[in-house]
């Protein structure tokens, strides 16, 4: 448990990623019932948000180095994702805008940080040679 | 020796750790109270700013005062018109000194978004409000389908922004101002009755209280000349209209300004109750602490530390820890208030604008020295106790 | 050179002023350079208490402790600490290692207190047997090479008198041997070497011996060879 300390940590942070992507941090639906950009945005963080879990799954499973580095890769992803490359809702004070994209850019930044931790951790016990 | 406070908290990062937190949670109350305060201030003086006009003139079916106040504080849309006769009325009043008028219009949603839009048309030879604003961002004069929009606003200058299928060109954003007034867009006159005759093309309709769209206003910004009593050119104005009533913009900040207050109370009350019960556990923690390193603190006076030496080691160690733990709590609330700052303005529902950088960075400092402070005297005392006692009795003690 | 006069040390009890007892009583002795000197006696007989005494740890309640004519409990506490610091080396009871710092660190606390120059640890460290400990932190250390780190840390700094309560308390006999013999060394060349013990071992090192008694001191014979 305490070994793999960075991979928990990045599995409940991109669990809060999915989860909140389809509930309290995703975007809202128009008016009329029709999809903006955004909830296109918030989907698309959903499967960023299940890949990141699955990766940390990866690396509590195996403590590999290089799970740590795809995580963050794909954090990174996340963190360009709502509003550099899907372009959001143009009223700042929208849902998107005002929750989704700040929380996402915590949660992504956060899971960027702790994989890089967990990467350099990784590959001096694998230069240590503790297991 | 000065590692020793150093080597003392890296070594044991468990304890380290958990008075960092304590310290964290005074930083950050402090820290993130003061900065929704300070910013909520700010917003009012923005809007006192914004408003620049003594009494404002709005009809008084669109239940003048709070719909009106909601589209400065909230940013909700509003459309509600009178007879633009009002308007010469106004100008024959002894004491005012200017009278602008603006029309609104409530966009349906804009390509970019399900939000509605306030559209804001103002008359820009007789307008005294919102051009200072727009000349800080924007110099030469609106032309037709020219728009200048608020910052929160996505548009970039140059871009098209579609109003009931009116291609409007962006010329320029403004600047923040933390008020409803930042998701507005704003045109001239012209503009804004094309955009008012496209809406009536498109069905929508608004409420016209003449036949032509050149004959009605939404609102009046009035300016009373100096030495004029505000009250009586209001009753004056109130009296000369139709279907109009006068709003004294000064009543408009004082509501903002109780409920400011109010806001004020609650965040430095709970700042205060935070602090105290901080410090309590701190106290608490420093004096459990102190006595567990008890025969710690006698080996070190037995190999030769004076009493000074051995209480600056206390001293040091936890100011360390709790400026660290001051640093980490100012971070946190800088992480939550900065990026979630518009959910923060939305959820209090008042003007909101995050003060300048020097200010926010004076605020951390202060933050983070009045952590290391607390911390400090939370130990001071059972650091003065324990060097009162001859290290004979603490080392017969538990032998 | 240290020597204390006539004094006494009394302690209240918790429950009040009527119950107090004095651990030790009007003792006077005088720690010569060069000797060591053993004191005996069961425990509880006020031994400890009178080590605290000669070292400036505990202010007595009547008598004076002197250094060089100095009176040691009239100094102010910085020049106490100081004088402490440099010219005596106290090996107190049980544990008394700094948990922070490790091996080579605690035995050189004395000299980075004052920022002297850092003794050379490592031929204390190994006479006493525990020379491969020296970057161990103390968590790691058994209760005999703790007591030896105490040790080395009192001779390091080259003290003009040891003072050493129950120092082979938690040795073997193989070690209890090497430290007496480092002791005897030690006054050898020049030191004033108090030890205070239950073991009567310690006897056959000694220069003089006392034997204490509810407070009070006697000389008794030392079995010197």
């Amino acid at each position: 448990m305490k070994k793999r300390v960075f991979a928990w940590l990045t599995l409940a942070l991109a669990l809060v990623m999915a989860v909140g992507s389809v509930t309290f941090l995703g975007a809202c639906v128009h008016e009329d019932g029709s999809f903006g950009t955004c909830h296109w945005a918030s989907r698309a963080l959903l499967g960023i948000g299940i890949l990141l879990a699955a990766q940390s799954g990866i690396a509590l499973a195996t403590g590999h180095a290089g799970a740590y580095l795809c995580m963050a890769f794909t954090a990174a992803l996340g963190l360009l994702l709502p509003g550099t490359l899907i372009r959001l809702c143009g009223m700042a004070t929208m849902h998107c805008r005002a929750v989704m994209q700040p929380a996402m850019t915590l949660l992504n930044a956060g899971i960027l940080i702790l994989a890089l931790a967990g990467f350099l951790l990784e590959t001096r016990r694998a230069k240590r040679g503790t297991p | 020796m000065k590692s020793l406070p150093v080597k003392n908290l890296i070594r044991k990062p468990g304890r380290t750790a958990a008075l960092m937190l304590l310290t964290a949670f005074l930083a950050l109350a402090v820290f993130g109270g003061s900065l929704v305060v300070l910013s909520l201030r700010q917003g009012l003086n923005s809007l006192e700013a914004r408003l620049g006009a003594d009494i404002i003139v709005v009809p008084s079916e669109a239940q003048s005062k709070v719909s009106f106040q909601n589209m400065f504080l909230q940013g909700t849309t509003g459309a509600f018109y009178m007879d633009a006769e009002n308007l010469k009325r106004v100008r024959e009043i002894e004491g005012v000194e200017k009278a602008a008028p603006q029309i609104f219009l409530a966009s349906l949603k804009a390509d970019c978004c399900s939000v509605k839009i306030q559209v804001i048309g103002f008359d820009p030879q007789a307008d005294f409000t919102v051009q200072p604003w727009i000349a800080q961002s924007y110099a030469r004069e609106l032309g037709e389908m020219d728009v200048v929009v608020g910052c929160k606003v996505e548009a970039g200058v140059g871009e098209i922004l579609r109003i009931y299928d009116q291609r409007c060109k962006v010329v320029g954003r403004l600047a923040a101002t933390g008020t409803g007034l930042d998701t507005a867009v704003y045109c001239n006159l012209d503009t804004i009755r094309l955009l008012l005759q496209a809406a009536e093309e498109k069905g929508v309709s608004h409420k016209v209280t003449s036949d032509s769209a050149a004959d009605q206003v939404s609102a009046i910004y009035v300016k009373v000349k100096v030495g004029y009593d505000v009250g009586r050119v209001n009753t004056a104005i109130q009296g000369h209209t139709r279907k109009a009533s006068a709003v004294r913009t000064r009543s408009m900040i004082t509501d903002v300004s109780d409920s400011l207050a109010g806001i004020s109370r609650t965040v430095t009350g709970l700042i205060g109750a935070v602090w105290v019960l901080a410090f309590l556990i701190l106290l608490i923690a420093f004096a459990m602490i102190i006595r567990e390193r008890r025969r710690e603190f006698a080996v070190l006076r037995l190999a030769g530390m004076s009493r000074r030496m051995l209480s600056g080691l206390i001293l040091r160690e936890t100011a360390l820890c709790s400026l660290l733990g001051g640093v980490l709590g100012v971070c946190a609330a800088a992480l939550l208030a900065f990026p979630f700052a518009t959910l923060i303005e939305t959820a209090l529902g008042l003007p909101y604008l995050t003060p300048d950088l020097r200010t926010v960075a004076l605020l951390a400092a202060a933050a983070v020295a009045a952590a290391g402070i607390v911390g400090s005297l939370a130990s001071a005392g059972a650091a003065w106790r324990l060097s009162r006692v001859d290290p004979g009795t603490i080392l017969r003690e538990g032998a | 050179m240290l020597k204390a006069e006539n004094v006494g040390k009394m302690y209240f009890r918790k429950s009040g002023q009527a119950n107090y007892f004095y651990p030790v009583r009007d003792v006077s002795l005088t720690l010569t350079p060069g000797a060591v000197t053993v004191l005996t006696g069961r425990s509880g007989s006020g031994k400890t208490t009178l080590l605290h005494l000669l070292a400036g740890l505990l202010t007595p309640s009547e008598g004076k402790v002197y250094w060089d004519g100095t009176d040691l409990y009239s100094l102010p506490d910085a020049a106490l600490s100081r004088l402490r610091n440099e010219k005596i080396g106290v090996i107190p009871q049980g544990r008394s290692a700094v948990d922070t710092l490790t091996v080579l660190e605690n035995v050189q606390l004395p000299a980075a207190l004052y920022r002297r120059r850092m003794p050379d640890a490592a031929p204390w460290l190994a006479s006493l047997g525990i020379g491969h400990l020296a970057q161990a932190r103390p968590a790691e250390l058994s209760g005999g090479e703790l007591r030896r780190v105490a040790i080395a840390r009192a001779l390091a700094s080259e003290p003009e008198v040891i003072l050493a309560d129950e120092p082979t308390g938690d040795l073997d006999d193989e070690n209890t041997e090497r430290v007496l013999r480092i002791f005897r060394q030690a006054a050898q060349a020049g030191k004033a070497v108090f030890l205070v013990t239950h073991e009567l071992d310690a006897l056959r090192y000694a220069d003089f011996a006392y034997r204490m008694e509810n407070g009070c001191m006697t000389p008794c014979e030392t079995q010197m060879k």
